[in-house]
């Protein structure tokens, strides 16, 4: 017990390169903020493309189907490696221009932004099944009311049927944005030093792990009370639709 | 007659193998009140679902004031007919997350492109018409079902429809909300407004219908005044239907 406690928790080796670990940890939050929010637009598009209605957008629809269920079904991880050397590749032969296959706006690193790209594609199509049953969730007499008043379906969407669905699915989005969080630490893997990277970094220098568990606090720090968030908005809401049999 | 509002000829409805609608025939004219009874699965709320194509009818024509907006198996300018007919629904339908006001302004801002402030001042007055003036910032989940559908109704009536359907607006409502709701078509059927109400208030037919239609198994049986139609009726099952009805 206590070798296993000096081990994972060596306070004075924590303090030592608390920096460094922050370092890590404000890349991890940059990268889950910026890949958060375009996460939710993409998904909220992908999920608005879903439901357009008739036989002109049917090929839409199943190309939309098409791409939720295909990066649904296929690893981030695999996502991240595929689309950074596909860009990379595409840049060094110059069949697109550089500033597009190696990304580094707004003076992030490239692998930062392929992050954010791999994150948007795949969280994406999460997100977009989240917002789908939001929608279906809102009574179908929300969206006759609307066109019996002479809206179009994309006023209807917009003013009426989007903004209920959005607050019937904050919820499970938070949970969606805790597992994007999570999943920052993979791109550790195209040498973005984040906070796992950062941790092992520290491990191979000094053969520490208490870096690792120094980051691991970190992620708690911001996931627990997120958590605590949900089950909150999900008790505020069962409190408002329904008052619960005695 | 009066000018032609609504004219139905020939229209057919299926789900499947159902057949609710078989060939309804008729002819609206303007000012007229017109109320539509029958048994339950009769296609009476099929029918006026057709007249505002939330249900896209199989065959027959549809002239909203002479210009064809349904034939031949197609639809003209939906959104075009939507808002010159207004539809009151069973289940209010009002947007949850708007206030009372914002409710009644919201297509009058987004469809007729009214200003903001022009559609808040008609959105109160007619919420006053309705005897609601005192609840116009209220959410709907904060008000009654009667008053929720008098703010349906005042929704409706703000896009200015030459038109109002009302697909068994009282259904429900506890019985003493009936009334309020009752009271404000009765002022509007006064006004000179030009209605298709679907309902099973006898009393409200027999008192503010000019015509009553009796409809069952997907077609029009009987149609008349009311004093006919209700008082006499000519039809074996108009007078089997009315029966069970007025003998509760």
């Amino acid at each position: 017990m206590e070798v296993f406690f000096n081990t994972y928790f060596d306070f004075s080796f924590m303090s030592e390169h608390l920096d460094e670990v922050l370092a890590g940890f404000w890349i991890t939050i940059k990268l889950s903020l910026v890949g958060g929010f375009f996460s939710l637009l993409w998904g909220l598009i992908l999920s608005v493309l879903r439901q357009l209605p008739g036989k002109i957008f049917a090929p839409v629809r199943w190309l939309t189907i098409g791409y939720i269920d295909a990066l649904r079904g296929i690893p981030l991880l695999l996502v991240i490696l595929g689309l950074s050397a596909g860009l990379a590749t595409l840049a060094s032969e110059g069949t697109i221009p550089r500033e597009i296959g190696i990304p580094q706006w707004f003076g992030e690193s490239d692998p930062f932004w392929y992050g954010v790209i791999a994150l948007t594609l795949t969280y994406g199509a999460y997100m977009a099944e989240v917002y789908r049953a939001g929608i279906e969730a809102v009574p179908r007499g929300q969206m006759e009311a609307s066109r019996s008043l002479g809206m179009s379906h994309g006023q209807a969407m917009r003013f009426v049927i989007v903004p209920q669905a959005v607050r019937k699915v904050i919820p499970p989005l938070l949970n969606d944005f805790i597992a994007l969080m999570k999943d920052t630490a993979l791109i550790s893997v195209l040498g973005l030093v984040e906070t796992v990277q950062t941790g092992s970094d520290l491990y191979s220098e000094f053969f520490n792990p208490s870096g690792y568990t120094l980051g691991a606090f970190m992620f708690l720090i911001v996931t627990i009370p997120l958590a605590r968030l949900v089950d909150w908005q999900i008790a505020k809401q069962d409190a408002k639709f329904e008052r619960g049999i005695p | 007659m009066s000018e032609s509002i609504l004219k139905v000829e020939g229209l057919k409805k299926s789900y499947g193998k159902l057949d609710v609608l078989k060939d309804i025939n008729v002819d609206i004219g303007e000012g007229e009140v017109v109320c539509v009874i029958g048994p339950s699965g009769s296609g009476k709320s099929t029918m006026l679902r057709c007249l505002n194509m939330l249900e896209l009818p199989d065959g027959g024509r549809i002239e909203l004031q002479g210009n064809e907006i349904f034939g031949a198996g197609k639809t003209h300018d939906l959104d075009v007919l939507r808002r010159e007919v207004g539809m009151v629904f069973q289940s209010f339908n009002l947007f949850p997350h708007m206030s009372a006001k914002q409710n009644v302004s919201i297509a009058q801002v987004r469809v007729r492109d009214r200003k903001k402030k022009e559609s808040d001042e008609r959105s109160v007055e007619l919420l006053g018409k309705v005897g609601l003036e005192d609840k116009v910032d209220e959410y709907p989940d904060r008000l009654s079902g009667g008053q929720q559908q008098r703010v349906a109704i005042a929704r409706a009536l703000a896009m200015d429809p030459v038109v109002m359907l009302f697909d068994e607006v009282t259904s429900a409502l506890d019985p003493e909300l009936v009334k309020g709701v009752l009271d404000v078509m009765r002022e509007l059927a006064d006004s000179g407004m030009t209605m298709v109400v679907v309902t099973h208030e006898m009393n409200f037919a027999r008192e503010v219908a000019d015509r009553v239609l009796f409809m069952d198994q997907g077609y029009i049986v009987e149609q008349g005044k009311p004093d006919d139609v209700l008082g006499n009726p000519s039809e074996e099952r108009t007078k089997k239907f009315l029966g069970l009805v007025l003998a509760r």
